[in-house]
């Protein structure tokens, strides 16, 4: 076993510390040691996204990241984007278009969207796709997805 | 009056679009341990020795289960034929199977000490491929598999004993000989359709913990009832005693169908007894449940304005280790192959096998992919050759709505030849859009007899205050089935939506159903909510005729209450007067058996699932890939209950469809899977969805639920694959019959054709 240490790090726009192991990976630490559930375990192996988090506004897989990595960084969870029980624009749009089924994949597919948002504004149908592909949705055929996030360019 | 359709968010949306939402794999059982399987590195063979003692010594390690441990339970089980051990007892009979599993107090623990057991095997002779295991000599996977009658499908399976067959089905109406003697030209082909994985977003999470009220478990499976009682066989235990709870469910497709880890993690927690929670990885779930691969040999005979005069399927499909539900597969892609045309002599013949492979399971249209694969490629094949467009060769064999698909069978009760035209309308349009590079076209038709069990019930209790709890043992798996519910309660009691709670699966609490599968579950719930709500209506006109002395016929239901003629009176007002408190409920049980509505539903099937489907594909002739570019997808839904979410099942269908088609398969070498992990196996990712998707849902109002509604939600996945195939065959002169239509594939099938 590894020793102890100490993460420091803003979770949903709130500072925290959290006493982990070195070796520990940040979708545990999230999901286990922060109560941030929404995030999702799929395929362990950074391809399908439902672990998807933040980084200082940037999407990584949180299967495959050490949370000590987080040290001193933003942490956004899907729990941090609706703020006083308002949803985000982007969970407005994956609400009114149905964009979801079992809504595994959901919480990452909408933190991708909010990041692809955040670096551009006016994406294109291709630059969409492109930037999505690292999100698997086995259910919606991700017809509808689409239709939401064009809903929002 | 308050409209009662009125846009509501769907209620599971929010929770999930907030994160809030609690699937198996969130919840948090008070003194849980976790549970990890060790699983055999071979395809078959005997165990020699298992060695614990290490992993038991670590720290944090509360029990390792073997075969050993669990003697004296009834120790094998299965959905159909009783084939399955626990955990694997003496042998072991694929790659991943499991042989031991450790109980720990946290995950890791648990999964480090699985290195520290020491498994000894005496390897066997194995056989991972259905031809293989139907040679003279292959080795015997199971020597006397015991079939169970009407365990969860009518019937039994048909094993063929001292042989690896689990399953025999063979049916015949007219000459089939004779006809194809007398057919102006025959036409005989061989289709291959691989093994694929269902690959829902969650993997199988199981909680099961055994107390004094005997035995509870947080399950995903699909069909809770049936978890219940293979647990009460195999603990022999009462039914009463056991309850399965099913929260949100992170997709199935089938994989999570009938009873898959639920045993094995019960008996895990009766050996330990603390709760216990295991949760498979996404590796562990493809060595858990995958699609039947199969071999489809089609010969039709046709004169030459291209009527068919005869058809002959004979089908082999690879179900696996174990068997599962693979017998009713195997029956089903039989009748799946038919297709929606007249063919006055038909011959169906399939045969599943047992091979050292993962074990076969339902998945999304049983059987139908594989057969509607190989009888679509062939339609257009004779079309080819008789230089008749593939469409009009459709249209001059398709069975008109009421026309016999089999007769033994419900006639078909959908306009195939509508549908069809509306595909072939729509992609015109789309295709009219091509600027430089040209499509081509390929259409596709499927037809399929849901395997629906008319056995449903649900609860509904009316409060006092004018809420209404909605029970019943459907699970939300993605399929929309609690909005649904809550949409035809609302209808049926005239209550606005808000007023509307569908709850959490729980048998404890919840009247039996046989299941969510097979399109089955609005239908089914629709008239079970039917029928409770008939029951509510009278047990409030009796109430108002009892407290304010109503004609029963003068009472009806309006938001809220009910008018007595033109009276309202809340529902307060009515039970606060009936009981005499201001409190209390009206409970009603809603029942569909295969006697409700005059016997009418008791003929199979219940309705037709259909699907027409027309694409319009690219290949780049230099490295063989094909780029769908257009798909339209067609079907008769009878009523869409929610538009946007029936919408949703069939674009999903057809999307898990290009998967099959073009990416998707399983790959065994020297017995081991070689692709068994996310990294190696790809399904269909955003980039790769059409430009243009038409999803066209026609309601004609003639299902058998209420509105006139039927199942939907499988039937998308039937065209895809021959309708890609055909467009290939159409635009490029290259025919592939074996599925995924890879660019390696189609790169070879183009040079070949060069060189000829």
């Amino acid at each position: 076993m590894t020793e102890k240490q100490s993460l420091s790090f803003v979770l949903n726009g709130e500072s925290r510390e959290v006493s982990i192991d070195a070796s520990e990976l940040l979708v545990d630490v999230l999901r286990e040691k922060c109560g941030m559930k929404g995030t999702k375990r799929s395929c362990d192996v950074e391809v399908c996204g439902a672990c998807t988090v933040l980084a200082d506004g940037l999407p990584i897989s949180s299967c495959t990241t050490l949370a000590i990595d987080m040290d001193g960084r933003d942490v956004t969870t899907i729990e941090g984007l609706a703020r006083n029980e308002k949803l985000s624009r982007v969970q407005q749009a994956f609400v009114d278009h149905a964009a979801m089924q079992c809504g595994f994949c959901t919480p990452g597919m909408v933190l991708a969207t909010t990041a692809l948002l955040e670096t551009n504004e006016k994406p294109t149908d291709a630059e969409i796709r492109h930037f999505l592909r690292g999100n698997i949705c086995r259910c919606t055929g991700y017809i509808k997805i689409l239709e939401a996030v064009k809903s929002l360019v | 009056m308050t409209d009662l359709h009125a846009h509501t968010p769907i209620s599971d949306h929010l929770e999930k679009v907030t994160g809030r939402a609690e699937f198996i794999s969130d919840v948090v059982v008070p003194g849980m341990l976790h549970g990890k399987i060790l699983r055999s590195t071979v395809p078959h063979g005997i165990i020699k020795k298992i060695d614990t003692s290490a992993a038991l010594a670590m720290p944090g390690v509360v029990a390792v289960l073997t075969g050993a441990d669990v003697a004296q339970l009834n120790n094998h089980w299965g959905p159909s034929l009783k084939d399955r051990p626990l955990i694997a007892i003496d042998r072991v009979r694929y790659v991943g199977e499991p042989v031991a599993m450790v109980a720990a107090e946290d995950e890791r623990t648990a999964e480090e000490a699985l290195e520290l057991i020491d498994v000894e095997y005496e390897l066997l002779p194995y056989v991972t491929g259905a031809e293989e295991a139907l040679a003279e000599g292959a080795p015997v996977i199971h020597a006397k598999p015991e079939a169970l009658k009407d365990f969860y499908f009518k019937g039994e399976a048909k094993p063929v004993p001292g042989t690896n067959i689990f399953q025999k089905y063979a049916y015949e109406h007219g000459d089939v000989e004779k006809a194809f003697a007398g057919a102006d030209r025959c036409f005989e082909g061989r289709f291959e359709f691989p093994m694929v994985f269902h690959y829902a977003m969650e993997p199988h999470c199981v909680i099961a913990s055994f107390h004094n009220e005997g035995l509870t478990l947080w399950s995903c499976g699909q069909s809770p009832t049936a978890v219940q009682k293979v647990l009460s066989r195999v603990f022999e235990m009462p039914l009463a005693r056991i309850r399965i709870i099913s929260p949100y469910v992170g997709g199935g497709f089938g994989g999570k169908a009938s009873v898959k880890i639920d045993p094995l993690v019960a008996a895990l927690a009766w050996k330990v007894r603390r709760p216990v929670r295991v949760c498979l990885s996404i590796s562990e779930t493809m060595l858990t449940a995958r699609r039947l691969s199969a071999t489809v040999d089609v010969k039709t005979g046709v004169r030459n304005d291209g009527t068919i005069v005869a058809k002959s399927v004979r089908i082999l499909m690879n179900g696996g280790a174990y068997a599962d539900t693979g017998p009713a597969i195997a029956v089903k892609a039989a009748n799946r192959a038919i297709g929606p045309y007249r063919i006055p002599n038909l011959k169906l013949e399939s045969v599943a096998v047992y091979t050292n492979t993962v074990p076969g399971a339902a998945f999304r249209s049983i059987g139908g992919p594989q057969a509607v694969w190989a009888s679509e490629s062939q339609m257009d094949e004779i079309a080819s050759a008789l230089d008749i467009d593939p469409v009009e060769l459709r249209s001059r064999n398709i069975l008109r709505c009421g026309e016999h698909v089999r007769p033994d069978l419900r006639p078909i009760d959908v306009e195939m030849a509508e549908a069809m035209d509306i595909a072939l309308k729509e992609m015109t349009k789309l295709q009219s859009l091509d600027a430089d590079a040209k499509t081509f076209g390929g259409t596709a038709l499927g037809i399929s007899d849901p395997g629906i069990m008319p056995v449903a019930s649900v609860l509904m209790r009316l409060k006092i205050d004018g809420s209404v709890a909605v029970v019943s043992n459907s699970v939300e798996i993605g399929q929309g089935v609690r909005e649904v519910l809550r949409k035809l309660a609302s209808e049926q009691l005239n209550q606005p939506m808000h007023a509307i709670e569908v709850l959490t699966p729980d048998t404890a609490i919840a009247p039996f159903d046989w299941g969510t599968a097979a399109s089955r579950s609005s239908l089914m719930m629709g008239l079970a909510i039917e029928d409770a709500a008939k029951d509510i209506r009278k047990q409030i006109a009796d109430i108002a005729a009892i407290v304010f002395s109503a004609e029963p016929s003068a009472v009806r239901l309006c938001e809220g209450g009910v008018m007595i003629g033109n009276e309202k009176k809340t529902f307060n007002e009515l039970l606060h007067s009936y009981y005499g408190i201001d409190s209390g409920e009206i409970v009603a049980l809603g029942r569909v058996s295969p006697h409700s509505n005059g016997g009418r539903l008791a003929q199979a099937p219940l309705f037709w699932e259909t699907a027409a489907g027309r694409c319009g594909i690219i290949a780049d002739v230099e490295t063989g890939e094909v780029k769908v570019k257009h798909y339209v997808s067609v079907a008769d839904v009878g009523r869409a209950l929610n538009r946007a979410g029936a919408e949703g099942q069939d674009e999903g269908a057809s999307i898990m469809g290009l998967g099959h088609t073009l990416s998707e398969e399983l790959i065994y070498e020297d017995g081991q899977p070689i692709n068994a992990t996310m990294i190696d196996y790809h399904v269909p990712t955003i980039d790769e969805v059409p430009e243009n998707f038409v999803t066209v849902l026609i309601e004609s109002g003639t299902g058998p639920g209420p509105g006139g509604m039927r199942g939907m939600g499988e039937g998308a996945i039937l065209p895809v694959a021959p309708a890609i195939a055909n467009a290939l065959a159409t635009g490029y002169g290259i025919r592939i019959r074996e599925l995924p239509i890879t660019p390696e594939r189609v790169w070879r099938a183009l040079r070949d054709k060069r060189k000829v």
